[in-house]
Formats: C-alpha cells, sequence, structure tokens
C-alpha cells in the first residue's frame, strides 16, 4: 500500500512538473495575437536582433567546436603535468554565474596588459560585437569540451593504435580515424554549442554592453523589452529562441538517425 | 640474420613493468606468447609495435634498430582480439586504409585488396557494413587490413579469443595457409600472443612464456611442453605433454615415446612424429600390479612432491620420461608415496590425445 502510494505520489510530481513546463511554453505562444507576433517580427529591432543572434552564434560555436576538439583530444589522449588543474579550471564556468563570469571578462579585457595589448592590435573586444562572441565562447565552451572529451573518450586507443601501425602519423590518424568516429559527440556538441550561446544572457550583457541596435542580440531584446514594458518584443524575442533552439535539437536527432550509432 | 632482435627491452608503465627481455625471431617463424593473464604478453606486443617508449634495451628489425621509431615508420602490423575495424568504412575500405598511404594508384589497391581477400575468403564482402559481419568475418578482415601492406611482422594479440569453438578452428587453417603462402613470398614473421594452447599447436614453432613482465622460457613448441625448465612453466602448462613416433594405427595408435610405447585411442598416421597429452589426474598409482583396463601401465619412480592447495603434484620418472600426476594426501599416506619409491602408473589410452 505504502508503495503504491510513493508511485502515485512520484508520478503525480512528473506529471505536475511537465503540466507547469508545457503551460509556461504554451503562455509564451499563445498569450500573443498572431498578427502582432509577427508585426514585432518585422520591425527593425527584431531583424537587427535576430541576425546578429545568428551570426554571433555562428562564429561562436565554430571557435568552441575548433577549441574544444583541441582540448578534448589533449585531455582525452595525453598525460601532462597539471592536467586534473586544467580540467578543474575548464569546468569552473559551469558553476559561474554568468554575471560573474562577463565581469571578469570585463574586467580582463579592459585596462590589463591582456586588454591594452589586444587594445592596441585594433582588436575591441568591450562593448562590440566582438565582445559578443567573446562572452558566448566563453560561456558555451566548458559544455562543448566536456561532450567532445566525453566522446573521444568513448573511442578505444587501439583504433588508433591500429591505424598508426598501417603508416599514418599521429595527426592523419586523428583526421582520418579519431575525428570521423566521434561524429556524433561532435554533432552533439555544436547543437549545445549553439544553444548555449544564442542563449547567453549574463556575460554578454556585461561584456558587450547590450547597446540597443548595436549589441543587440535576442536574449538583449527580451531584456530591454521588457524593462520598457514593451511585452510583445519581448514576448517575440523569447519565440524565436524557443524556436531557434527546438529546430537545433531537432537537426540533431535527424542527423543522428541518419547516421547511425558509430559502433564496431 | 634474424628479423627481429629484442635485447635487454625494459618497459615501464607506472604499476607495470615489462623486464629485461630478449627474444629473436627468424624469417618465418611463427612465435606464440603464452603466459597468465597480465604476465605482460600485450604489452610487449605493442612495444614491439612501438606503441610504448622504451626505458632500456633496443628492438633490431631486419638489422635496423627501430627502438626509437614510430609505429607507423616500422613495417609492422597489429591485429587485436576485439578486431578494431573502423567503424565508419566499409569492408573494402578498411582492408585498403594502409593500402592508400602505399599506393595512390586505384588499380594496384583495388588488386591488393582482393588478392589478400580471396585468401582469407572475404572477396564477397567487400561493400558490407562492418557493423554487420560475424565475428569471424570481422576477424578475418583485420587480418586481411594487417597483411595487405606485407608488414615484416604480423602481431597478433588473442586473435580468436573473442570467437566461438568452430569458427576458431576454421579460422585457424585459413591463418594458417594465408600466413604460410604470405611467408613464402615476403619473408615476414608472426608473433602470436594467446592463452589457447590449441593455437600454439596448430600454427607456432617457437614458443615464449611470460610470468610478471619476464621471458621465464623460450623454445620449440616441444622444448615448452615437453621439457618445462621451470616449476612455473611446468605448472602453467599443468598437462603432460610428450613427443613421440607413430608406430602403428589400427583399432589403437601405439606411439614410440623414448623408451616406452604410449597407447591412445586417437587415430594418427604410421611413421609421423605427434605430441600427446596427459592430464595428470589421469593417471593412477598402484604400489602393485593388478588387473585393470587401462592400456598403458608402465613401470615409474617418484622424484619429486610438492604440495599445491590441498593436492600433491608428483613429478614421475617413467624411464626417462617425465610425468606429472595429482593425487589426494590420503591417497599419498595408503600407498606410502615418498620420494624415490617405486610404484605404477596406469592411464586409460582414451585419456591420452592427440594434439599436433
Amino acid at each position: 500500500m505504502e508503495r503504491l502510494n510513493f508511485r502515485i505520489l512520484t508520478i503525480s510530481v512528473a506529471f505536475l512538473f511537465t503540466f507547469f513546463l508545457f503551460a509556461t511554453i504554451a503562455t509564451l505562444f499563445f498569450l500573443q495575437k498572431p498578427n502582432e507576433i509577427i508585426k514585432a517580427l518585422k520591425s527593425d529591432e527584431m531583424i537587427f536582433s535576430l541576425k546578429l543572434s545568428l551570426l554571433t552564434a555562428f562564429l561562436s560555436t565554430i571557435l568552441v567546436i575548433l577549441t574544444g576538439i583541441l582540448i578534448g583530444y589533449a585531455l582525452s589522449r595525453f598525460d601532462f603535468p597539471g592536467k586534473s588543474i586544467v580540467k578543474s579550471i575548464l569546468d569552473l564556468p559551469m558553476a559561474f554565474p554568468e554575471l560573474v563570469l562577463g565581469l571578469a571578462l570585463l574586467l580582463l579585457f579592459g585596462s590589463t596588459p591582456i586588454g591594452n595589448a589586444l587594445s592596441n592590435l585594433g582588436i575591441r573586444i568591450v562593448f562590440t560585437k566582438l565582445g559578443i562572441v567573446v562572452a558566448q565562447f566563453f560561456t558555451a565552451l566548458p559544455y562543448a569540451v566536456r561532450e567532445i572529451y566525453a566522446a573521444f573518450e568513448e573511442i578505444n586507443p587501439r583504433y588508433e593504435l591500429v591505424a598508426r601501425s598501417l603508416g599514418y602519423t599521429e595527426f592523419e590518424t586523428f583526421r582520418k580515424v579519431t575525428l570521423p568516429m566521434a561524429k556524433n559527440g561532435l554533432l552533439a556538441s555544436t547543437v549545445i554549442s549553439f544553444a548555449r550561446s544564442i542563449g547567453a544572457f549574463g556575460a554578454v550583457l556585461i561584456l558587450a554592453g547590450g547597446n540597443y541596435m548595436n549589441t543587440e542580440v535576442l536574449p538583449i531584446t527580451l531584456y530591454l523589452n521588457i524593462s520598457y514594458g514593451n511585452v510583445g518584443m519581448a514576448i517575440t524575442s523569447g519565440i524565436v529562441l524557443v524556436v531557434i533552439s527546438f529546430a537545433a535539437i531537432l537537426s540533431l536527432e535527424k542527423l543522428g538517425e541518419r547516421n547511425g550509432p558509430v559502433r564496431s | 640474420m634474424a628479423l627481429l632482435e629484442v635485447k635487454n627491452l625494459s618497459i615501464d608503465l607506472g604499476e607495470f613493468h615489462l623486464r629485461n627481455i630478449s627474444l629473436t625471431v627468424e624469417k618465418k617463424d611463427y612465435l606464440a606468447v603464452i603466459g597468465p593473464t597480465g604476465s605482460g604478453k600485450s604489452v610487449l606486443l605493442e612495444a614491439i609495435a612501438g606503441f610504448y617508449p622504451t626505458k632500456a634495451g633496443r628492438i633490431i628489425l631486419d638489422g635496423r634498430d627501430i627502438t626509437t621509431l614510430p609505429p607507423e615508420k616500422r613495417g609492422i602490423s597489429i591485429v587485436y582480439q576485439d578486431f578494431m575495424l573502423f567503424p565508419h568504412l566499409n569492408v573494402f575500405d578498411n582492408i585498403a586504409f594502409g593500402l592508400r598511404k602505399i599506393t595512390s594508384s586505384k588499380v594496384e589497391i583495388e588488386r591488393e585488396v582482393k588478392t589478400i581477400a580471396e585468401k582469407l575468403h572475404i572477396d564477397h564482402i567487400f561493400h558490407r557494413k562492418v557493423s554487420t559481419l560475424s565475428g569471424g568475418e570481422k576477424q578475418r578482415v583485420a587480418i586481411a587490413r594487417a597483411l595487405v601492406v606485407r608488414p615484416r611482422i604480423l602481431l597478433m594479440d588473442e586473435p580468436f579469443s573473442a570467437l566461438d569453438e568452430k569458427t576458431r578452428e576454421n579460422l585457424r587453417a585459413i591463418v594458417k595457409k594465408a600466413v604460410r603462402e604470405y611467408d613464402t613470398i615476403h619473408d615476414t614473421a608472426v608473433v602470436h600472443v594467446t592463452h589457447d594452447f590449441e593455437d600454439v599447436f596448430a600454427l607456432a614453432n617457437k614458443v615464449v612464456v611470460m610470468n610478471a613482465g619476464k621471458v621465464v622460457q623460450i623454445g620449440t613448441v616441444e622444448d615448452i611442453f615437453c621439457k618445462p625448465t621451470s616449476d612455473f612453466v611446468a605448472d602453467f602448462v599443468g598437462t603432460n605433454f610428450v613427443r613421440g613416433k607413430v608406430l602403428e594405427s589400427s583399432d589403437i595408435t601405439a606411439v614410440r615415446v623414448g623408451n616406452v610405447v604410449i597407447y591412445t585411442t586417437d587415430v594418427a598416421k604410421p611413421g609421423i612424429e605427434v605430441t600427446l597429452s596427459i592430464r595428470p589426474e589421469a593417471i593412477i598409482l598402484a604400489r602393485e600390479l593388478g588387473e585393470s583396463s587401462a592400456q598403458n601401465i608402465l613401470p615409474a619412480r617418484v622424484m619429486k612432491i610438492r604440495k599445491r592447495g590441498h593436492l600433491l603434484w608428483l613429478i614421475l620418472d617413467v624411464d626417462g620420461l617425465m610425468l606429472r600426476a595429482v593425487i589426494t594426501p590420503n591417497a599419498a599416506e595408503l600407498l606410502g608415496i615418498k620420494e624415490g619409491v617405486k610404484l605404477y602408473t596406469m592411464f586409460k589410452a582414451s585419456n591420452v590425445r592427440v594434439v599436433g
């Protein structure tokens, strides 16, 4: 009897939570009249914000994946002094409040020797569009490294040893064996990185400034409009963010299905 | 000149060490490496392939010092127990993988892949995904992939262990033929790690026994199984193996082993040399001759008694032939067995197997 009650309790909580989550998303979609959503979508601000979001998220995803592949491979395949420290520090931003990450980046790229050196080279990060990419990069990288590291860890190093014994150098083996075998993990981390990048808010706001029609990406549009009391624009940017995230997840599943599980 | 010389090789892998390994492999040799789990057999194989930095010692291949050469420059192929076929490539591309580094000629690649695939009976599955193959097919593809690049040495790490008995036997025959044909043309050699003595009898001409990161005995198959030089090797080999010449074979086969004749129910051609196996527990001991159904009744003398767990292992001198028998302490007391005592050994012909 007691067991049955417990079962009912757990299932009810699961249903209740799902209901609220569903209701939340439904509210987002149905509270606003369709023509108002379309109007908001067609506004200059929304078009600017959407374009900038897609562009920056696209760029930071590429940078995150390239960097993540190198870091993930090093952590998975090589032993080096300080490896455990590198691993912990890489994980840090995940437990770090995004706002604090943004603040730290702002300070680092501000008037420190690093910030000054970059600015002497003509690279300005603080309160610029480049700052958006940098903030997104640092937000998404730890997640990508985790995923890519796990993908490399799953590959038995003996596959690589076989390739080496067949005449392939370390780099050629990486290109012809390790990377293709890690394909599914790489795809998954690409989607996660893109979703993290396009949804990044706190770090972007602090480092890039969240200036209207300048460093304004979708989460900033939501924030700025809700502050002005412009609920329609805020809701619409929320909808666009959700749709993009769903599309990313769906495309991952489709790609995964087409490739099938990679197994010997 | 020896094909491969390993000289005083030591490797340090933190928890595991290979210590002072020396061995020689001649052209056309088929070397079996045996030993208990964790004795360093696989590490030795991977060290020869160049996957571990050496702490001391040298590896010489064809007179060239390859100790510090990376794996891709050694010309040594490796085949693993769990196949390690590249899952993103089909059968043809798996076999052709190494060839593509040697030549870019499509015609040549196709010809070479076809030739080796025919030898291993896998020329009908070129376009299959490797995940759809049976274990036996996978291992044949792995062996083809390793042989097609014409390695100076083929290394195999328990290649048949993941397969069922029937497939294993079938594959042994195919590999034996393929490797032999290959040997004749290319003067290569095989180093095969195994825990299955059937592999040794069916394929090898030389055996290395390893224990705790060291080589404990190296010799011909007969040396290892019939003349173990240490208690460890004798215990590891366990079963009595003796070698002799078949005298006649009708209802029962008679084999001359040294000064004695041993009968077996297995069939063998008269005149050939065979290895016989007799389990130590199949040997019955008696102080006096009585009536018995055993075909093999031979006088013996107890040379050594050793306690192993609850049992006693006896080393018996049967007219110059050393046999191991195992008895309980009770039986030993009853028979008054001590070192130097003379008695009779009896074992049934059906307990004697022809193994190679």
